[in-house]
């Protein structure tokens, strides 16, 4: 907290308010000076230690999948059968798999894939249901109740059964797998926009700028959306932990990626053979890792809906 | 210390609370001393945060999570609580010391039915059978007023309106005959009416069952008649305490002089302003050290800012802790140049106009095509019109329509019927353009200061808005204006790179009139523009809105449920009751000599800050609950409730008829007798 | 209330005849055609139209779809090429053995996460209130099959506590119900998963009616704390958990896919997880169709439940 200085302080007006104190103040009193929004946002979410934890993990695994075969070099494209499922030593940290790959290498790889699959399945989910549920709370009326009743329809099929079907049909590259499951994730963050945008509309700044003879697209660009973005955003992280689970099971259900590209998921299809054969390096590490980035995922997601959320409730 | 002559049934030493937060330690209470005898009323009263609810919690040791007594004794009866052991402590909790919350929707088990809520306690302490509580439940809902008790025991809170609510939490408090009541502002979530009501019931209650009662509250009129001592508590300390005549009259601690005069009271001269105090209360973790008053005390000495003064008098039964006490209520002093006490308007000159205004809120069901199935009556057919530079008042309880009113004059609400014009064109017939231009001169002020700022834009931005969309001036000029605006309303220009969350409401409703003022509007309308504040921001608020009336000469409207603020405001005033104006007149008219029963029951219920008054007030005026504005009665709306209704009333509706120069009432059987106009058959059974 | 059920249940009829349609549409024309899968090697374009013909496909789409809801209301959801069975006789056979693995879950979903939600929220910040958390984290972002890896690895295979797979023995729904030591790794797999959501959901719940006024108003009554959890906190932060189980259905159906083809439990997911292996477009379709009509009516339950269990909805 910043002391005001004297010229800093309105002067001239006579303060009638407080008739008995000489008028150095200004008449509606100093402002605390705070971080502003987003900073304090930051700083809230930073305080939260399981927060720094998980967004350390993220940027871990990022930087260890997409910059760690630069330097830990592996054959990840021809199979070799000379070498297959060997236990973690000295050449193969991690030991090889059932093709001969080495798994450590893999494990690198298929993070990329992985990551890849859920950011992109992610932000297609996201801007279809942003712009989905902001049309359906906008127009309102008939068009709402239309708009979000095929929501309710498509929410009421398992999302997991229709990824399946689907993915019967088309080859899987990383490409495909993304569209498949950011064309069906998107129903979530449609209903929370459209809850969120209805209740912007009758708060009283929304009112306020109508009343002043805003336009419609300066109430959604000024108010609606910047105010909207923070639940898009927190969402964004669940939908991607969401997505990295999707496609693991897809994975374990013998619906990975071609091959020789693999994701996460498709390393753990032969789990069970690799546990009843004690493989345990073609399960653990890379199921961990999955685990930990999926957490780090909703860790991160909590704690940017509180931030976010402790920014507004201030007071 | 406690120096009251009778022996306290509770009697309450040197206690002190804390709170335990994340990051630091909040001291709520510090060694607060009381004692109250049975048969007593101890008024608690302080602005938000100064720890009345605390010390009150502090009782029953229901603190919140991290709160805990830290020092200190609290004697019931001779027994100590302090260190009474859990087990032991049940047993007089509900039983021996009750409470009662403030917010009765919350406060009931919304998935239980009242009769057994109310029970409980009985079988909890009096271990009798379910039937034998239940009789009790029985007796107790009747006690406390509740019509018709034995069809209700089985319903659920929901099903009550908020003053039945209310009753069935003092039924729960009665319940087991406690020695001890502990009120925590019983009645601020109720309109005027209801609290009158239940304020009447708690003291005829606490005067039959002999109960002692600690009555906390807020408000200065709501203590002034129900109390026989008043504790006043600023930031966690009690800084004097004295009979309640004796420290309305005679109070000697700067607080409570200001916060007494900073009240608007009903019979305030317009034209003096407010006392106010300025500032905000201090942060309590940890507390300034000295007195705790000093950043805020217009006598402050720097002996204030360093050492503690301590809580004693001349005689024991006033004590306050000042170094340099006052002597009695405040001069009101200070005129507001060029105010007259009255704007009179001159005859003819409408640059207002409302003319039957009609609008209801459908009420919908259906799955997918939502059809209309009822509708609240909102707005029922009203015509008011506001002269150039004159204020006028809408006063009404919860539900009246005075809200929605203002916004149809401010164009966020369409009317399903009549007009709305300024200077006679029909601006929200006007399209796009002319629309957005004519938008410029009509603007408002919001109620609620958390929601009408977007949080995510800076003042500087906020303030600029205005501007922008109507496209008025360069950016150069915007600038100039928005410094301009800031200074008239008195907020440092360090302000506009804030963000909203940074300021306090009173700051926020600054900017707010800021934000209303940029585009100069010849009508301004203020929704209930104070109510969200503290005694002490409300009249800084004020006194700032009466300047800029007077040296802007704005018209404006100004609408609360709150009288002495509207009075204070206006020149005219309108009241409102279920969607119709009832009574409409000049200030003086309205208050002094009200046509309409409603009117005079309305002013009859505010609770005056005079003990004076306020203890040989009559019995309450109006009784019954506002009924549901979806189906309001027919005829007179009002005639449910009023004393003075008869047959024709429930046949016919009352149209507005004069009863002096501007002043105009829609009764059938008014307080008065009508001028001018042909006597209607009705005006004969008036008692008037 | 009457109304209001009426009105859920109108909501819900439209929605699942919703489904059917879009069930449909999705499975039969995002590519492929049916007959190419039903045809195998013997495809080409005059077999084709005579399948086509043969089956429907030829007539309008809105006729179709008709035809196909028209059907699966008399339970007739067609026939499986590949394992010459009407899929109605398939599903019906797996059904019960489904229902008791997904039902048991859940009953054990819900014995654990309601006393733990409601403890965690009491002794919220306590040791004991990380730890839970911490645990229903890491559930909550672990594939279900790495669970039931894991387990089969330390119980089963390390310690022969339990079968590593449900044998041959179990056939029957009895079966099942009378071989416990066999349905203990997938029982608790599926439920695991389902506790870790249910116990997070119910211990913010119990914490927002624990920060009510009446439970303070009950505490200041006098009331013991049990008696205050019991009476007063329990009911109303349980409300919301009603709406939950019913949106816990698909993911439950979900489950139920990994779970059985992981223990090789013969239930509906085994049978959706073969014919996903077998290209068998009639069972996938059924399937996914009663998945679809099962969540709907969970939902509808839920709704009526809340109605019937929350004073405010029912006496409105």
């Amino acid at each position: 907290m910043t002391e005001l200085g004297a010229e800093d302080l309105v002067g001239g007006v006579p303060s009638l308010g407080s008739p008995n104190v000489p008028t150095l103040a200004p008449e509606g009193g100093e402002v605390q000076v705070l971080a502003s929004g987003w900073r304090l946002a930051t700083r809230e979410f930073l305080s939260n230690r399981l927060a720094v934890v998980g967004l350390g993990i993220l940027v871990f695994f990022v930087l260890a999948c997409f910059l760690g075969p630069l330097f830990y070099h592996t054959n990840q494209t021809i199979s070799n059968p000379l070498v297959t499922d060997g236990a973690p030593g000295a050449t193969h940290l991690l030991g090889t798999d059932d093709n001969g790959f080495d798994e450590l290498g893999r494990i690198m790889a298929g993070g990329q894939t992985a990551l890849e699959i859920g950011f992109f399945a992610a932000l297609m989910a996201t801007v279809i249901g942003t712009l989905y549920g902001a049309l359906a709370g906008l127009v309102g009326g008939i068009v709402d109740g239309v708009l979000m009743r095929l929501v309710d329809i498509l929410l009421s099929i398992p999302l997991l059964f229709i990824v399946l079907v689907l993915a019967t049909r088309y080859s899987a590259t990383v490409l495909s797998q993304s569209l498949i499951i950011g064309l069906f994730s998107w129903l979530v963050p449609s209903r929370l926009v459209r809850g969120e945008v209805l209740t912007l509309r009758v708060r009283d700044f929304v009112v306020a700028a109508r009343i002043m003879g805003s336009s419609q697209r300066r109430l959604i660009v000024r108010h609606l959306i910047p105010n909207a973005l923070s639940v898009v955003i927190v969402n964004i992280t669940f939908l991607i932990a969401d997505s990295i689970l999707l496609i693991a099971y897809l994975g374990f259900l013998g619906f990975g990626l071609t091959f020789p590209t693999a994701s996460w998921g498709d390393m753990l299809g032969n789990a069970q053979q690799a546990v009843e054969s004690g493989y345990w390096w073609l399960v653990y590490p890379v199921g961990i890792c999955l685990v930990l980035v999926v957490m780090a995922c909703n860790l991160v997601g909590d704690a940017l809906r509180d931030a976010f959320d402790v920014r507004l409730r201030r007071r | 210390m406690t120096g009251m002559g009778t022996t306290g049934v509770l009697e309450v030493t040197n206690l002190s609370t804390q709170i335990r937060l994340s990051r630091s330690v909040v001291e709520a209470v510090g060694n607060v001393d009381f004692a109250i005898g049975a048969g007593e009323t101890l008024g608690l009263v302080g602005e938000s945060g100064c720890g009345k609810s605390m010390t009150g919690l502090s009782l029953i040791r229901l603190l919140p999570n991290g709160g805990h007594i830290v020092g200190g004794s609290i004697k019931l009866r001779g027994l100590e609580l302090v260190d009474l052991a859990e087990d032991d402590l049940r047993a007089v909790r509900g039983n021996e010391i009750a409470i009662i919350f403030q917010d009765s929707q919350s406060s009931l088990n919304p998935t239980m039915p009242i009769g057994r809520q109310v029970a409980e306690p009985v079988r909890l302490h009096r271990g009798v059978s379910k039937s034998e509580a239940r009789e009790r439940a029985l007796e107790v809902l009747e006690l406390v007023g509740l019509p018709h008790p034995r069809e209700r025991l089985d319903d659920f809170p929901h099903q009550l309106s908020g003053g039945l609510r209310q009753r069935v939490m003092i039924a729960i408090a009665l319940a087991c005959e406690p020695k001890v009541l502990v009120a925590d502002e019983p009645t601020t979530a109720l309109d005027v009416t209801i609290q009158a009501q239940i304020l009447a019931l708690l003291d005829d209650l606490e005067e039959r069952l002999g109960m002692a009662t600690l009555l906390i509250t807020h408000d200065m009129g709501v203590v002034a008649g129900r109390t026989d001592r008043i504790n006043v508590m600023y930031a966690g300390r009690i800084v004097e305490t004295a009979k309640t005549e004796r420290i309305f009259a005679g109070m000697r601690h700067p607080y409570t002089q200001a916060l007494l005069g900073s009240i608007p009271s009903l019979d305030q001269d317009r034209s003096k302003a407010l006392y106010t105090i300025p500032g905000l209360p201090p942060d309590l973790a940890p507390p300034p050290p000295g007195c705790r008053f000093a950043a805020r005390c217009p006598r402050a000495t720097e002996q204030c800012q360093v050492e503690e003064p301590p809580l004693t008098g001349e005689d024991a039964d006033h004590l306050f802790a000042c170094w340099h006490p006052v002597d009695g209520p405040v001069e009101r002093s200070v005129t507001i140049p060029h105010a007259t006490a009255t704007n009179g308007r001159a005859e003819g000159d409408r640059l207002l106009q409302v003319n039957g205004a009609v609008r209801e809120f459908p009420v919908t069901a259906g799955v997918i095509l939502r059809r209309q199935v009822d509708s609240v009556k909102a707005v029922s057919g009203i015509s008011v019109e506001v002269g150039s530079g004159e204020t006028l008042g809408l006063v009404g309880e919860s539900g009246c329509g005075k809200t929605t009113l203002g916004k149809l004059v401010v164009g966020a609400e369409k009317p399903d019927a009549g007009t709305v014009e300024l200077a006679g064109k029909r601006v929200f017939d006007l399209r796009r353009g002319a629309l957005r231009r004519a938008r410029r001169d009509l603007q408002m002020m919001f109620q609620d200061p958390y929601s009408s700022l977007d949080p995510r834009m800076r003042v500087h931005a906020i303030l600029r808005e205005p501007l922008q969309i109507q496209r008025v001036g360069t950016r150069r000029e915007q600038d100039e204006k928005i410094t301009n605006v800031m200074r008239e309303v008195g907020l440092p220009l360090t302000a506009l790179e804030r963000y909203p969350h940074e300021f306090s409401g009173g700051q926020r409703q600054r900017i707010g009139l800021a934000r209303a003022l940029m585009l100069d509007p010849q009508v301004i309308v203020a929704d209930e523009p104070v109510s969200a504040l503290d005694v002490s921001i409300r009249s800084q608020i004020l006194n700032l809105m009466r300047r800029l009336q007077v040296e802007r000469g704005t018209a404006s409207i100004v609408i609360s449920h709150d009288l002495a603020v509207v009075r204070y405001l206006s020149d005219r005033i309108g009241v409102m009751y279920l969607g119709k104006l009832v009574e409409l007149g000049s200030s003086d008219d309205v208050y002094h000599h009200p046509a309409h029963p409603y009117t005079e029951a309305l002013i009859a219920a505010i609770p005056v800050p005079d003990p004076t008054v306020e203890k040989h007030k009559g019995a309450v005026a109006i009784r019954g609950d506002l009924p549901s504005p979806r189906n309001p009665p027919s005829g007179c709306r009002f005639r449910t409730r009023c004393p003075r209704a008869q047959e024709l009333c429930a046949q016919v509706e009352p149209l507005l008829r004069p009863f002096g120069p501007g002043h105009v009432a829609a009764c059938h059987f008014p307080l008065q007798e009508p001028v001018g106009t042909a006597e209607p058959e009705a005006a004969h059974g008036s008692a008037g | 209330m009457t109304g209001y059920i009426v009105r859920r249940c109108i909501a819900a009829v439209i929605i699942a005849l919703g489904v059917a349609a879009v069930v449909y549409l999705l499975l039969n024309f995002t590519g492929g055609s049916p007959a190419a899968a039903a045809l195998g090697n013997h495809y080409n374009k005059i077999t084709a139209a005579l399948w086509n013909k043969q089956h429907g496909y030829d007539k309008p789409l809105v006729v179709q779809i008709v035809d196909y809801v028209w059907n699966a209301i008399h339970l007739n959801f067609g026939y499986s090429y590949k394992q010459g069975q009407s899929v109605a006789a398939l599903l019906n056979e797996d059904a019960g053995r489904t229902a008791y693995l997904s039902g048991a879950a859940l009953v054990l979903a819900l014995l654990i996460a309601m006393p733990l939600g409601i403890a965690q929220a009491v002794k919220r910040n306590s040791i004991g209130d990380y730890v839970a958390t911490g645990v229903a984290f890491t559930l909550y972002s672990m594939p279900a099959f790495f669970l039931g890896l894991i387990l089969i690895q330390f119980l089963a295979l390390d310690l022969h506590v339990f079968p590593a797979f449900v044998g041959d023995n179990v056939t029957t729904t009895w079966q099942a119900v009378t071989h416990p030591l066999e349905m203990a790794l997938p029982i608790v797999t599926l439920a695991a998963l389902t506790v870790a959501s249910f116990s997070r959901y119910m211990r913010s719940s119990a914490l927002d009616a624990l920060a009510q006024d009446y439970i303070r108003l009950a505490r200041a009554k006098g009331l013991r704390e049990r008696a205050v959890l019991t009476r007063h906190l329990l009911r109303n932060a349980s409300l919301p958990m009603i709406t939950l189980v019913g949106l816990s259905i698909p993911g439950l159906l979900a489950g139920n896919i990994i779970t059985e083809s992981l223990f090789n439990y013969p239930g509906l997911g085994l049978l959706f997880y073969d014919a996903l292996q077998n290209l068998d477009y009639p069972i996938l379709l059924a399937y996914t169709l009663i998945g679809g009509i099962l969540t709907v009516t969970g939902n509808l339950i839920a709704d009526i439940a809340v109605a019937v269990a929350d004073p405010r909805i029912r006496l409105d």
